[in-house]
């Protein structure tokens, strides 16, 4: 008897066992999450992509809040006046036009701020080390806020009665509304920070005592003297310094500007005094010695400044304060010419001979620089000018960290919150006694890197002022409130640079299976028993988050 | 086949890893790659009928063979018979409905198996065949087949193929087939659609599918993907349907490439580019590229 074999052989496909192919690789790919350009260009190293994904796939402005003030406390504030340098690296930006994350942010930020969010903290359990943060401006109220959300102790002394710093003394309402940022900084409080006003440090408040009382220190003392021209006159009524004259009206005084002004300068607070004394019902004019090429302000600001009319005299620099019985009566100048560049790079302007004139003025602003205010501080200075720190923000002083416009020079309040950042993280390693840790971060994503086949170019969100003759009628808000559901359009224009966004690409056109779903996570994962390493999936990546490297 | 399907269904992408990892094709393969989506688009209940080739070659050694569906050898000259007596054994067993799938490679479908293809057609079986279009005989080693393109070089056109490529789809429309189709690797939502569709109809239905072959082509593994959309771009591969006679569904190219962007990239096309190349022929392929462009519209 012979057994009756089957016509053909059949294979039980259960028991096959596949041939791993991956043995053939000799490049490997790799999942890797890179840094995206806007990350990599913001002073406060937002998480940009991250909160943008969120509105885009959820339209959750809650958990985009929260993703944002992981690192910025102060989002609905930096979203109004932040030149927002992240745009400038958004890799949109030679595709059609970069996101408007400033506006994003500022949704998000004023989101936060209507449903009054409570930040969470990082660290429950409380410490017992306690930490002194001096001055209430945003490196002071950053620095203070990452240190509570670590469980650390936190008092805050501010000089002013109210806390803010430059933010509520230096920024008009028509830029950033009082009403925004004290609410701000009271969900800063929240987290248990305790804030004494009217308590100046070196002053009422001797540093000793407070190196005495606390483990660490922060000094967050910000530029708040203006300087003076050191031209004859200064000493007349109706001269003010930028700081002092915002100072003065942003604190609600009543100042008479009378019927010209001429501001002195070309920085942010020379805009903003112009644009100030405007809204008060004056002609303004800005002399600057050198051209608008040159000027430091942010370029939006000068933008908005020349739509509300004011006046720009460029090559031309004040000699003399004319005075008659102690009130101004007009600004003495002389034309300049620009040579070659000095150190800062820009053109040094040289005075032509026998070219001055007279600028009639009832007030001259003059907004041509800040110092510190060393009083009753002693502490080593760089260029005699700005506090000196290591590398951590540390000061000469032991266990005094130091950050912010006081340290950087004249920054802005993104780079100030930075820095606050910065100090909170070193302090926690001096407190705990670790050397910090330099961890690079990963490679930064460019244009060139992108696959931009697989996006659409689509028309950029735009915010829409209110027109110049209203809003110079009053200090209002020049930007009314954005639409949820425009800037969840907005978000979703993100190109995701460096952080996979499921687009299923790799999963699709691998030839060989190997990228598969993990059912533990729901991401992607490669399946290196079977990857060939032919770097298709990388090739074909939208957003270079594969990373092709050689086999070892 | 059941009721219509939906327009959801035909469009949905489907990953079911009918033909699974472990196969033997080189890194980047736009074969293995189209069989895998043409497989999976396919689903279960398949028969696929294999023709002689790298396919064959590269996913059924035994004993771990990649297909997850019934499969079916056959040479190069009878696939399509192969595939007819498989639709008429299952009418004779009054068994199904299953799909029947055809494949081969350009080489089988064009040239040695083009007599068995034009009779399954003619016979009217309700049969699908899928040509994957790589332009030469690959597995062999890279030998002229009649869907090799102007000027490209093959072993046995070692100064560049002086002929036409052979133009199936329009061919077989003219066996009064109720849908013939072209797609290409790099878009695979439209070539499982396709195939979807294809499926839902009776009768003897074909689709060419351009799978471009690193080897053979000359380009690296990573690039099969770009070529295939510069294939399209350029207008030297048209995507179309025929559908009972009539052109459709032409994907547009609003902004054409020149071919030169798709002939660089390949080992194949260098020798037309070197000094002392023929000064025309590049123009002649341009000019294939512009008659595709209006006779399809694109």
């Amino acid at each position: 008897m012979t057994a009756k074999l089957p016509l053909g052989l059949a294979l039980d496909l259960a028991k096959v066992v596949p041939y791993k192919t991956g043995s053939w690789r000799t490049m490997k790919p790799l999942y890797m999450m890179q840094t995206p350009p806007c990350t990599h260009s913001c002073p406060i190293n937002n998480d940009i992509r991250g909160f943008l994904r969120v509105l885009a796939d959820q339209q959750d402005y809650e958990a985009a809040w929260h993703l944002l003030c992981k690192t910025n406390p102060l989002p609905a504030t930096t979203g109004r006046v932040c030149p927002h340098p992240c745009e400038e690296g958004c890799n949109r930006r030679d595709f059609d036009s970069p996101l408007a994350i400033n506006a994003s942010e500022r949704a998000v930020g004023d989101y936060g701020l209507e449903r009054r969010l409570d930040h969470k903290k990082e660290v429950l359990t409380p410490r017992k080390e306690k930490i002194a943060v001096v001055g209430s401006g945003p490196a002071g109220l950053s620095c203070a806020f990452h240190l509570a959300k670590r469980g650390f102790r936190v008092k805050i002394f501010e000089k002013d009665r109210e806390p803010g710093g430059m933010m509520r003394w230096g920024i008009p309402a028509y830029r950033l509304p009082k009403e925004v940022l004290t609410r701000e900084i009271d969900a800063i409080l929240r987290l248990g920070i305790d804030l004494e006003v009217n308590v100046k440090v070196g002053v009422n408040l001797p540093m000793d005592q407070l190196l005495h009382e606390y483990d660490a220190v922060f000094l967050g003392l910000g530029a708040q003297v203006g300087s003076s021209m050191g031209i004859p006159g200064e000493d007349a009524k109706n001269v003010y310094t930028g700081v002092g004259f915002l100072k003065q009206v942003n604190g609600g005084r009543k100042v008479d500007v009378g019927r010209t002004v001429v501001v002195v300068g070309g920085g942010n607070t020379a805009m903003d005094c112009a644009r100030v004394a405007k809204r008060l019902g004056a002609d303004v004019s800005i002399v600057y010695r050198r051209t608008r090429v040159e000027m430091p302000a942010i370029t939006a600001e000068i933008d908005e400044a020349m739509e509300e009319r004011i006046m720009f005299r460029y090559h031309t620099n004040p000699v003399k304060i004319i005075t008659d019985d102690d009130r101004v009566v007009g600004l003495l100048c002389v034309q300049m010419e620009l040579k070659e560049a000095d150190a800062s790079g820009r053109a040094r302007p040289v005075p032509i001979p026998g070219s001055e004139s007279v600028l009639p003025a009832d007030t001259v602003i003059m907004a041509t620089g800040q110092e510190v205010d060393y009083e009753g501080l002693e502490l080593a200075r760089r260029e005699s000018k700005w506090i000196s720190t290591s590398e951590f923000l540390l000061t000469s002083l032991p266990k005094v960290f130091a950050g912010g416009d006081a340290v950087l020079g004249l920054e802005t309040v993104s780079a100030a919150i930075g820095q606050g950042r910065r100090a909170a993280e070193s302090i926690e390693d001096y407190l705990e006694g670790h050397e910090e840790s330099s961890l690079g971060q990963p490679p930064v994503v460019y244009a060139k890197d992108l696959n931009r086949f697989y996006y659409q170019a689509r028309r950029r969100f735009t915010k829409e002022a209110i027109p110049v003759h209203e809003r110079l009628k009053s200090f209002s808000e020049i930007y009314p409130a954005y639409d949820p559901g425009e800037i969840a359009a907005e978000a979703s224009r993100c190109f995701s640079c460096g952080m996979c966004f499921s687009c299923g690409n790799c999963l699709m056109y691998c030839p060989d299976n190997a990228v598969r779903v993990s059912p533990a996570t729901g991401r992607y994962e490669f399946d290196y028993d079977f990857c060939k390493g032919c770097g298709l999936c990388a090739r074909e990546c939208p957003c270079h988050y594969i990373a092709l490297t050689l086999e070892k | 086949m059941s009721a219509q399907p939906s327009v959801e269904d035909l469009s949905r992408v489907e990953k079911r890893n009918l033909f699974a990892s472990g196969h033997r094709a080189c890194g980047g393969c736009g074969q293995a790659l189209a069989a895998r989506l043409v497989a999976d688009a396919a689903g279960e209940n398949t028969i696929a009928c294999v023709a002689t080739g790298c396919l064959e070659i590269f996913s059924s050694p035994y004993p771990d063979p990649s297909w997850r569906i019934p499969f079916l050898h056959s040479l190069f000259e009878n696939c399509s018979a192969v595939a007819s007596g498989v639709e008429a054994a299952y009418k004779a067993l009054n068994k199904g409905p299953v799909n029947i799938i055809a494949m081969g490679g350009d080489g089988s479908t064009a040239d040695i198996g083009f007599q068995s293809i034009s009779g399954m057609f003619e016979r009217g079986h309700d049969i699908l065949y899928v040509c994957y279009d790589n332009e030469a005989y690959m597995n062999t080693g890279v030998q002229r087949s009649s869907f090799t393109p102007l000027g490209a070089r093959t072993t046995t056109t070692p100064t560049g193929n002086t002929t036409r490529k052979k133009h199936l789809p329009l061919i077989a429309a003219d066996h009064n087939l109720p849908y013939v189709a072209t797609a290409t690797v790099d878009d695979f939502r439209d070539l499982q659609r396709k195939v979807k569709t294809a499926l839902s109809i009776r009768g003897p239905k074909y689709i060419q599918v351009l799978a471009p072959c690193p080897l053979g082509w000359g380009h690296p593994g990573d690039l099969t993907v770009h070529i295939c959309r510069l294939a399209k771009d350029t207008g030297l591969f048209p995507v179309y349907e025929i559908i009972d006679g009539k052109i459709a569904n032409v994907v547009k190219v609003p902004v054409k490439k020149p071919v030169e962007d798709y002939l660089k990239l390949q080992g194949r096309f260098k020798h037309l580019f070197k000094k002392g190349a023929p000064a025309d022929l590049v123009a002649r392929i341009q000019d294939i590229a512009h008659q595709n462009i209006a006779r399809f519209n694109i």
